[in-house]
């Protein structure tokens, strides 16, 4: 190494190391305030993600129960399909806000929170699928009317 | 309550029980299905329209996220279980096929009429169920 190329090395570590102390000093550790803000705002996610899971949730029961609804006419299968539909729109944009969070979940914020509302997005899916089986796929399937025929006569 | 199932499900579930993530599966069916009346079965999604013979699925609370199929007849007051699968780990499926739900409903109706069955009962700590066949 020249002595060029020293004093250049030098140099340029002293510069680091000046900067650094610069900002160190005027920046440093977050102050305690700093860090309630960013605890905060964390929580604040958390409460925001478990409050929609609370609802998707909330409607996952509610779909389940209406296939225990009896005496399902023509009318009441129209309204079931755009039901459906709806909650295949609502599942999408559920999808889509989901996808949003991907850098929350890499850096393992609100994990949980995250977790819990994925999982209740998953069930919507799941059980949109079931309520097609239920009232329009299963029924049309050769000889499942008459199992439930013949369970009836035992 | 008269617990029963299909040979299939009791083998699904002797392979399923022997697996390390699927340890929880017998403490969440006897949490689920002993000790527990009719209305309380009553839940999770019917496939059938059936007031009397309910076809159902349900997916069992607790960590496993299993999903447990099965019908009741309510005048016997009994519960066949036919399928069951976890929502998760190698085992893990989002859900079966209509085929699938179709077939083991053709399956328990055929299992009952031959009494090609097994009753389920816990031990005296009710912490294990009992297969006896019928």
């Amino acid at each position: 190494m020249d002595c060029l190329s020293t004093k250049e090395t030098i140099n340029n570590t002293f510069e680091i190391v000046r900067d650094t102390s610069f900002s160190e000093k005027t920046s440093g550790i977050p102050t305690e305030n700093q860090v309630n803000k960013f605890l905060d705002k964390i929580l604040y996610l958390q409460k925001y993600l478990n409050d929609k899971a609370e609802k998707i949730e909330d409607i996952n029961e509610r779909l389940e129960r209406l296939t225990w609804l009896n005496d399902i006419d023509e009318d009441s299968l129209r309204q079931l399909n755009g039901l459906i539909a709806s909650a295949k729109d609502l599942h999408s944009v559920l999808i889509r806000q989901l996808v949003n969070l991907n850098d929350f979940r890499k850096k393992g914020l609100a994990k949980e929170a995250i977790k819990r509302f994925k999982s209740a997005i998953d069930t919507l899916k799941e059980i949109i699928s079931d309520l097609e089986s239920a009232f329009f796929f299963l029924p049309a399937m050769p000889h499942f009317l008459d199992n439930t025929k013949e369970l009836s006569l035992l | 309550m008269k617990i029963f199932c299909l040979p299939d499900f009791k083998d699904r579930f002797d392979n399923l029980s022997k697996k390390k993530p699927y340890k929880t599966l017998e403490q969440d069916l006897i949490d689920h299905f002993f000790d527990k009346g009719i209305e309380h079965l009553k839940s999770g999604v019917r496939l059938n329209f059936s007031e009397h013979e309910p076809f159902i699925k349900k997916r069992l609370e607790g960590r496993g996220g299993y999903r447990v199929y099965f019908l009741l007849i309510i005048k016997l007051e009994a519960a066949y279980l036919m399928f069951v699968h976890p929502k998760t780990g190698p085992d893990g499926a989002d859900n079966i096929t209509d085929e699938s739900k179709a077939k083991i409903y053709k399956d328990v109706l055929g299992c009952i009429k031959t009494n090609d069955l097994f009753e389920l009962t816990l031990n005296e700590l009710k912490t294990k169920i009992q297969f006896q066949r019928l």
